[in-house]
């Protein structure tokens, strides 16, 4: 304040002498009388403007986080995280290259051949999926139309309810169980980086038995052939987020020690489950692909440790799907030394774009007057279905 | 909400019972009478007088870090901060997102410095902010948006080098060379005039500048309005043509495309047709040099 009322004084009065300017300065501040208190009054509201103010108590209301270099978690070397928002630029090749598998592009002929068999079909199949489709894309709400995100839901509801019906003639279904929305976390190391794999699987089926492997030693060992596709001026690490604050050695499944249901099955996807994170059909399988392998590594680690070729493989499934379109995954880890581009590779049976359905219309697409595709469900498709349930009994038969 | 906070801010320079003052009004009074400075020169705010220019602010420019999310814009309506009109003729129009463009082709990865690189282009599309498409690249572990060249389509692999080699490189359309390591007479686009700073010249849809010769370290240029500059042999540019050709050939076709794009009807008034009406010969201007020469008292 008072250099300031110097200033102004200074500019008023420049007439007044030098001397005559110090007195009254001098007044001013040893002894104003009643203006004295005064000034001392917006002194301090002017403090209070300027400098923040800071509360002598703790509130995690407005707690502020540190900056992260002082963080207790930060580290020197950064990590690369992929959660389930990421939506990785060369999608199913950068998946490949940073979880080192081998792309097979159809399923395996024996899982194929689970569905096949009559004792293995459910009754009266093919209607029974066509109303579960009608249920999901019709019946379901009084809405006139459900949105995707609600019809993907409850029509992947309705058919694992169609192939739990099988648990009479069945039993091992029986010991199986699912969970939504857990949380994965594992690490792992390629090349020099280090990557992590955060965030919420879809709908995880458990199981107490581990699935069988798909592949014999032979076609394992096979795999250290196989060259591993690179995708030269982007680097693998493109569109995962870098890190500096993380933990080292995570290594979660989401669930505790003592679950009883410790193998992951199958792991189901939505493409409409996120509304913040729409990713192209692409990125959608890479995402696939990137959580199946870390639902196998979480558990190769905790069963084996550090080994590296693991004598067992583990497998895992993953069925992703947008209401009509299904992509079915067979994942095999068959190894967790992953930092070299040689040895043995894993492995992933991956059929993409399977169709349940050609067309579920609430009302009938009318061109010049000419109905084109009429009202209801058209171009029903066994096939696709005929290869979830295969995918379910996996394990059980 | 700006009113209540104006009445209450002036209702607590009330209760300090004393008389809100503006501080040029308070100038005034110790003009007047200086010698009672200890009423009259009080820090009181006083009242406000102007209400809010939020809408005046540009926030949305503000940002430092780069992305290549689109950034929401705000219409200005041809008014500057203070709230009057700067420009004429803008107003309403669609609404716009900006999209970064990443004008320093040169820009190395912090990890790898000095080393050529490449790029492949992602995506080529339209941007409402400028004439000409814009394309995405990604190259390393990052993504940027640049000025697409003519041909460029998705999936082709562009290069940028700041070498300059004894003899000149062959280019690819599309790709970025300091000027002095291209042949002399090749198209170029997005030029520097100083090394580092950013392309600044030939960026518009469709056109694209000519070498016409390298003399002692420095290159001259000749830009699309055909003057020429002289600048800097280290100074990038991409070669080729600029996308989007056919942008001068475009048919507005009635008013009401121009003010989808953002533009107001002239003012109407009438004015007498005075020097710049009509044809004019002059001669072309004098070079311009961009190049600042050693003084000779430094050597």
């Amino acid at each position: 304040m008072f250099p300031e009322t110097a200033q102004c004084l200074k500019a008023a009065a420049p007439l007044f002498s030098q001397t005559v300017l110090l007195k009254d300065l001098s007044r001013l501040s040893t002894h104003g009388g009643g203006s004295h208190l005064q000034a001392r009054r917006h002194l301090s509201i002017s403090r209070c403007l300027t400098s923040k103010w800071e509360r002598s108590y703790k509130d995690p209301g407005y707690y502020r986080a540190p900056p992260a270099h002082e963080m207790p978690l930060f580290k020197d070397r950064s990590c690369f995280v992929f959660n389930q928002r990421t939506s990785a630029l060369e999608g199913v090749l950068q998946a490949l290259w940073l979880t080192k598998t081998k792309l097979i592009s159809s399923l395996p002929p024996q899982l194929l051949s689970l569905s096949e068999n009559p004792a293995n079909q459910i009754p009266d199949q093919d209607e029974r999926v066509q109303n579960a489709i009608k249920h999901a894309r019709f019946w379901d709400t009084t809405e006139e139309r459900p949105g995707k995100e609600r019809y993907s839901n409850t029509m992947m509801v309705n058919l694992l309810h169609l192939c739990a019906t099988l648990q009479s003639s069945h039993p091992a279904i029986g010991r199986r169980t699912q969970a939504e929305k857990c949380s994965l976390a594992t690490t792992w190391k390629r090349g020099e980086d280090l990557f992590q794999i955060r965030g919420q699987n879809g709908l995880l089926h458990t199981c107490m038995d581990p699935l069988p492997e798909v592949s014999g030693k032979q076609e394992v060992s096979d795999t250290a052939d196989h060259v591993l596709e690179t995708f030269y001026p982007v680097s693998p690490t493109i569109n995962l987020q870098k890190v500096n604050v993380y933990k080292e050695e995570m290594n979660c499944s989401g669930f505790r020690d003592d679950y009883p249901y410790p193998h992951a099955h199958t792991l189901f996807f939505l493409e409409g489950a996120d509304a913040n994170c729409k990713l192209r059909p692409d990125q959608f399988r890479a995402k696939m692909l990137m959580f199946t392998f870390g639902n196998a590594l979480v558990r190769a680690q905790t069963l084996y440790g550090p080994q590296r070729v693991l004598d067992r493989p583990v497998t895992v499934q993953a069925v992703g799907t947008n209401g009509r379109i299904f992509q079915f995954m067979v994942f095999q880890l068959n190894t967790t030394d992953l930092s070299g581009d040689d040895g043995i590779k894993n492995q992933v049976w991956l059929d993409e774009d399977v169709e349940l359905y050609d067309f579920a219309k609430v009302r009938p697409l009318i061109q010049r007057k000419q109905v084109k595709v009429p009202a209801g469900l058209a171009g029903y498709k066994p096939e696709a279905f005929s290869k979830f349930l295969s995918l379910y009994l996996h394990g059980a038969v | 909400m700006m009113a209540l906070s104006c009445l209450t801010r002036a209702l607590r320079s009330m209760t300090l019972s004393q008389p809100a003052l503006l501080s040029s009004q308070g100038v005034a009074q110790t003009k007047l009478a200086p010698h009672v400075t200890g009423v009259v020169l009080n820090q009181c705010r006083g009242f406000l007088t102007t209400a809010s220019l939020k809408q005046n602010k540009t926030q949305w420019k503000l940002r430092e870090k780069y992305t290549i999310k689109p950034i929401g814009m705000k219409k200005t309506g041809g008014r500057d901060y203070t709230g009057k009109v700067r420009t004429h003729g803008i107003g309403g129009g669609h609404k716009q997102k900006y999209r970064m463009i990443d004008f320093q082709r040169l820009r190395y990865e912090p990890t790898k410095v000095d080393q050529p690189f490449d790029e492949k282009v992602v995506e080529v599309r339209y941007d409402p902010c400028r004439t000409a498409n814009i394309a995405m690249v990604a190259g390393g572990s990052r993504m940027r948006w640049i000025i697409a060249t003519e041909n460029m389509q998705p999936g082709d692999i562009i290069k940028t080098s700041a070498v300059i080699g004894r003899m000149a490189v062959s280019a690819n359309e599309g790709d970025a060379y300091p000027l002095g390591a291209l042949p002399v007479g090749s198209l170029v686009n997005n030029l520097e005039i100083q090394p580092g700073k950013g392309s600044e010249y030939i960026r518009a849809a469709g056109t694209s500048g000519v070498l016409l010769r390298k003399v002692n370290g420095t290159a001259i240029i000749q830009l699309p309005s055909k003057q020429q500059v002289q600048v800097l042999e280290t100074c990038m540019v991409t070669v080729g043509r600029v996308s989007n050709i056919d942008h001068n050939k475009r048919i507005i076709g009635k008013a009401g495309r121009n003010r989808w794009l953002g533009i107001r009807p002239s003012s109407g008034l009438w004015q007498r047709k005075g020097g710049w009406a009509g044809r004019k010969i002059k001669p072309l201007p004098p070079m311009k040099v961009y190049v600042n020469l050693p003084s000779i008292s430094a050597s």
